[in-house]
């Protein structure tokens, strides 16, 4: 008799708690979105649904504020999202070799997924490592003092 | 008092209003492509800024309160400059498609820039582009001429609270769609192309077919599919309607409309539509002149009556007819044929509910106005879904919710899922029992009855064995905890409204269904409304078409009455009542020889299909139908007669607040093809030498109703200009001397049969669902209806589809003792278990024809009944 859950154990306890702290729903939205995204790869049209439907909201409102804000992803992603900051630091220290080591070893765009899915490279407007630029946030760990040879290195780890 | 000037005018305001209201008031235009008097404030557009002495910017003049002593300008070099600048950057998106735009000639920005605009822009970007959206049947979007003013979505959220469409993306990539982008999926009320200032969202209907300056005409008129009665503007070039506009500010609706009266107004240009009148000539029918048909129809009834007696002769009135035409047919059955066998389909429901209420309360007791709803502190809805069958009044119940009122709905209501602060999901037909628990409840919980009638307390507190919350949940279903959480909510409001439906009354337990909601009433001091589906339901009440009830609802026993009409009609009445609307049917071909029906369709309209057509069919001598289609009925019919569609004629309706509005005849002027109904009648009167309707309008007709009924006494067709008249329009009300009286009489029928109502059993149960999209069986002439809504379906919840083996799309067969139909599955979230839902709208799968009846005893109401029902997939 039940319907299918679209979120995992894990993302229902998430959601939980998200909801345990907001006074409405739609004051949790957007904390809410992120989960989903995490659960979904991005946040399509079944994420924002499932979304509506756990906080209780219109599916369209829920559409309207996702797509308001650039931090979620509105297209499939790779399996691995790479953030690299272009602010002017990162710039200053060499973020621009790197966008370009990471078009010619993996075939990453700005805003694109690499051919075989491994990889997005979504260019970052600072991520707050200054201090050590160039810098980059692969999925949640960040990456300081990247060079050519480093940041491949790096990027091994992740498959 | 606030004094303010604007353009050094001097203006006094009895209280706070916006700049932008007081200048409106006073004849002062400020522009505005955001504001819209039936939306919230937004001040987005920035076109109506002002000046205000004192205050170093420029304010918006919709946003910002008149305050004492405010000296505002409304046209300075700066505002102008303003403006100019704002239609500047508008005009770098919006595309230049004013030749090709619809929109053209009645658009705000085209307006304003032809008053404000720049020669040239100085901006040499490019425009953002959007394809045109035609993925919708009846909405097309072209996104590139949106100036992002939101008024359609704040229609849509705030007044529509359907949440369908949004602003989607941020920045200049920002446009509306809904959900899925392209198709709407929506309640396809239309109301967000009404508020559209440009041509960014429009109807499809009348795409690139007219200029509105080419308009003929504009007409006000009222709806014509249910019972609200909302004001509409009908476009008229030629002969032909072109759109339905809104009427904002005018009207029960106040500009609102819905689906069936936004796009469905097709039907009255259907081909489809009676071209000459038909007789049936050796089994078939065939076409025949006026003459031939309205000769045959007197000469034939003559003989019935002579053969058998006036009362061999029943007649069936119809809903979508005006006050005239059914009051002309009662007394055409009436006077002229001798018999009281008169009857319509508000027997289904709509008669008994408001007997048992006004038996009550008296007469009158469900006149209510509907835009009052929202300013009650509770709106309880029991067994109906008001946003379905009557949408704007629906409407008004949204905005209750919205203004934070408490919203209790007792039964299945889907369009309120998003706007009921509780919800007792009582099984269908068990809503009575909810209603009895929640009587309970409020007693218990409240410290003190109202104390205004002591008999009627005392007959409240005598209700006995009402049930507790546990026995509620185990009978009906509904949850304790919702029980005693709406008692709880309900318990201190000072004003409520009460929305019943017809199943209530329609209902073996009809009698203690409108006791139990009575005394809620009276506890909760509510007015009450009563849904109905025809836009003319209640004037056939009104006007006397029912056995035994002449017009003004006065008795026919009442022999005062009888004389006056006898008097008025010169001819003698019978003073016994005739039969009601199913005995008829069931005694064809015995008592009663012959039929006439007007503007009605009982060989679909009614459960018991079966029996029905074969009584139509093969057991009357004789059968005429008034009809503007050849319907399931007129198919049948020995005449039919081609009646005019309600934009091709004048009358009037009488709303389910009992508010009587005019028609106003549209198109259809030269329609040789139909007549007005009443006028059939006189025709046919003449020709037998029967009846005496020297009638040469409507406004005639009305005269003679405000000579015969007291509660139209000194009514004129005159009088009825803008908002109609409400009851008891000029007349006086009968009023039932001791009004409260049958309360204690009726003690025992308030407390609960415990043994048939055990809803433990959940075996698939069969509703007539109530389309938003349809309305009975006429609105499948109207293409628009048909291409937002096609064909019929079987609607249940994913899980009680796969409890029975049901996929979504797949065929199931419905089959009962009385007939068997294939349907389409569509599989929807939410609905209660066990509920297969299939609607009465569709020719050979009205679902009503899987419905046998039994008879109300007391009201010989038709109470439907799905025996044997099996769901089976194919």
């Amino acid at each position: 008799m039940t319907e299918p859950q679209p979120f995992s154990p894990k993302s229902v306890a998430l959601l939980e708690e998200i909801r345990k702290k907001y006074p409405t729903g739609r004051a949790a939205l957007m904390p809410a979105l992120y989960v989903a995204q995490e659960e979904f790869g991005w946040l399509r049209p079944e994420a924002l649904k499932a979304v509506a439907e756990f906080l209780g909201l219109p599916e369209m409102t829920v559409r309207s504020t996702a797509t308001f804000y650039s931090m979620y992803r509105h297209r499939k992603a790779g399996r691995n999202v790479i953030r690299l900051c272009t602010n002017v630091s990162c710039m200053v220290l060499g973020a621009g070799t790197l966008k370009g080591v990471l078009g010619n070893v993996y075939g990453l765009a700005p805003g694109g997924t690499s051919p075989d899915g491994r990889f997005s490279l979504e260019v970052a407007d600072c991520i707050g490592a200054c201090g050590k630029g160039p810098a980059m946030i692969v999925n949640d760990d960040l990456h300081t003092g990247l060079d050519a040879k480093k940041i491949l290195e790096v990027l091994e780890n992740y498959k | 008092m606030i004094l303010i000037t604007i353009n050094g005018k001097k203006i006094e305001l009895d209280g706070p209003v916006t700049i932008f209201e007081a200048a409106r008031r006073n004849g002062i235009d400020i522009p505005s492509l955001c504001h819209h008097p039936a939306l919230e404030l937004w001040g987005g557009c920035r076109m109506c800024l002002v000046e205000i002495e004192k205050m170093p910017r420029l304010q918006t003049s919709c946003t910002v309160k008149a305050a004492d002593g405010m000296a505002v300008y409304t046209e300075t070099p700066r505002v102008v400059a303003a403006r100019k600048a704002m239609l500047e950057f508008l005009l770098i998106n919006h595309p230049l498609q004013c030749p090709t735009c619809d929109k053209a000639g009645e658009c705000a920005l085209q307006d304003l820039t032809v008053r404000y605009g720049a020669v040239a822009g100085r901006f040499e970007e490019g425009k953002r582009t959007f394809p045109e959206n035609v993925d919708d049947p009846v909405i097309v979007r072209n996104m590139e001429r949106c100036i992002m003013c939101t008024r359609c979505v704040r229609m849509c959220d705030g007044v529509q609270g359907a949440f369908a469409i949004g602003v989607v993306g941020r920045g200049a990539g920002s446009h509306v769609e809904p959900f899925s982008g392209g198709r709407y999926n929506c309640e396809y009320c239309g109301n967000c192309l009404n508020v559209c200032p440009v041509g960014a969202i429009m109807s499809r209907l009348h795409r690139y077919t007219y200029r509105p300056w080419q308009m003929d005409k504009t007409v006000k008129t009222i709806c014509s599919f249910c019972g609200v009665g909302c004001t509409i503007l009908l476009e008229v070039r030629g002969d032909a309607i072109q759109k339905v506009s809104p009427a904002f500010g005018k009207g029960v609706n106040n500009g609102l409309l819905c689906g069936r009266g936004m796009f469905g107004y097709g039907y009255a240009g259907s081909p489809e539509r009676l071209k000459t009148p038909l007789v049936r000539k050796d089994g078939k029918l065939v076409p025949a002149s006026w003459d031939e048909a309205l000769a045959l129809a007197a000469r034939r009834l003559l003989e019935v009556k002579a053969q058998h007696g006036g009362r061999a002769i029943a007649g069936i009135a119809g809903g979508r007819c005006t006050n005239e035409e059914n009051y002309a047919f009662q007394k055409f059955m009436r006077a002229g044929l001798g018999s009281n066998n008169i009857d319509s389909t508000a027997r289904l429901g709509l008669l008994h509910a408001q007997d048992l209420l006004e038996g009550i309360f008296g007469q009158g007791a469900a006149a209510n106005v509907i835009r009052g709803i929202p300013h009650s502190d509770a709106v309880l809805v029991v067994a109906c879904d008001p946003t379905r069958t009557n949408p704007v009044m629906g409407l008004q119940v949204r905005a209750a919710s919205k203004a934070g009122k408490k919203v209790v709905a007792i039964g299945h209501a889907p369009g309120l899922k998003r706007h009921m602060t509780h919800h007792l999901s009582a099984a269908f037909g068990h809503e009575g029992i909810a209603l009895a628990g929640l009587l309970r409840e409020l007693l218990r919980q409240k410290k003190a009855l109202p104390g205004e009638n002591p008999e009627f307390e005392a007959a409240i507190m005598g209700f006995s064995e009402l049930p507790s919350p546990e026995e509620v949940r185990r009978l009906a279903g509904v949850p304790e905890a919702a029980l005693t959480q709406a008692a709880e909510a309900l318990k201190d409001v000072s004003t409520s409204s009460i929305i019943a439906g017809r199943e209530l009354a329609a209902s073996m337990d009809a009698k203690r269904n409108f006791m139990l909601l009575a005394a809620i009433g009276y506890v909760l001091n509510s007015r009450f409304f009563l849904v109905s589906e025809h836009p003319n339901e209640q004037g056939l009440i009104d006007m006397g078409c029912t056995p035994d009830m002449l017009p003004g609802g006065r008795p026919l026993a009442l022999q005062t009455f009888r004389e006056r009409c006898e008097h008025e009609w010169g001819a003698r009445l019978d003073p016994e009542p005739g039969l009601t609307l199913m005995e008829m049917f069931e005694q064809a071909g015995g008592a009663i020889r012959a039929m006439y029906i007007m503007g009605e369709n009982p060989a679909f309209n009614l459960p018991g299909r079966k029996k029905i057509k074969e009584a139509l069919e093969k057991k009357l001598d004789f059968l005429v139908v008034q009809d503007i289609f050849l319907t399931e009925t007129a198919s049948l019919a020995d005449v039919v007669l081609p009646s005019k569609a309600w934009s091709e004629k004048e009358g009037t309706y009488t709303n389910l607040e009992k508010r009587i509005q005019k028609l106003a005849q549209a198109t259809g002027k030269n329609h040789e093809a139909g007549m007005e109904d009443w006028r059939i009648l006189a025709l046919i009167g003449r020709l037998a030498g029967l009846g005496n309707m020297p009638y040469a309008s409507a406004s005639d007709i009305i005269d003679e109703i405000a000579r015969v009924s007291p509660l139209h006494a000194g009514l004129r067709y005159e009088d009825l200009e803008e908002d109609g008249m409400m009851w008891p329009y000029k007349g006086k009300p009968l009023r039932m001397s001791g009004g409260m009286q049958p309360l204690p009489a009726a003690k025992a029928a308030a407390t609960l049969d415990r043994r048939e109502e055990d809803t433990g059993q959940t075996g698939p149960a069969l509703v007539i669902e109530k389309p938003l999209f349809h309305s009975g069986s006429l609105s499948r002439h109207s293409g628009a209806l048909l291409d937002i809504m096609g064909g019929p379906e079987a609607k249940m919840a994913p899980g009680t589809a796969a409890g029975l083996g049901i996929c979504e799309g797949g065929s199931v067969k419905i089959s009962t003792a009385e007939g068997e139909m294939v349907l389409k599955a569509k599989l929807e979230k939410g609905l209660p278990a066990g509920a297969i839902f299939a609607g009465n709208n569709f020719g050979d799968a009205g679902a009503l024809g899987l419905f046998g009846y039994e008879l109300e005893p007391g009201s010989k109401t038709p109470v439907p009944r799905a025996e044997g029902l099996e769901i089976t997939p194919l």
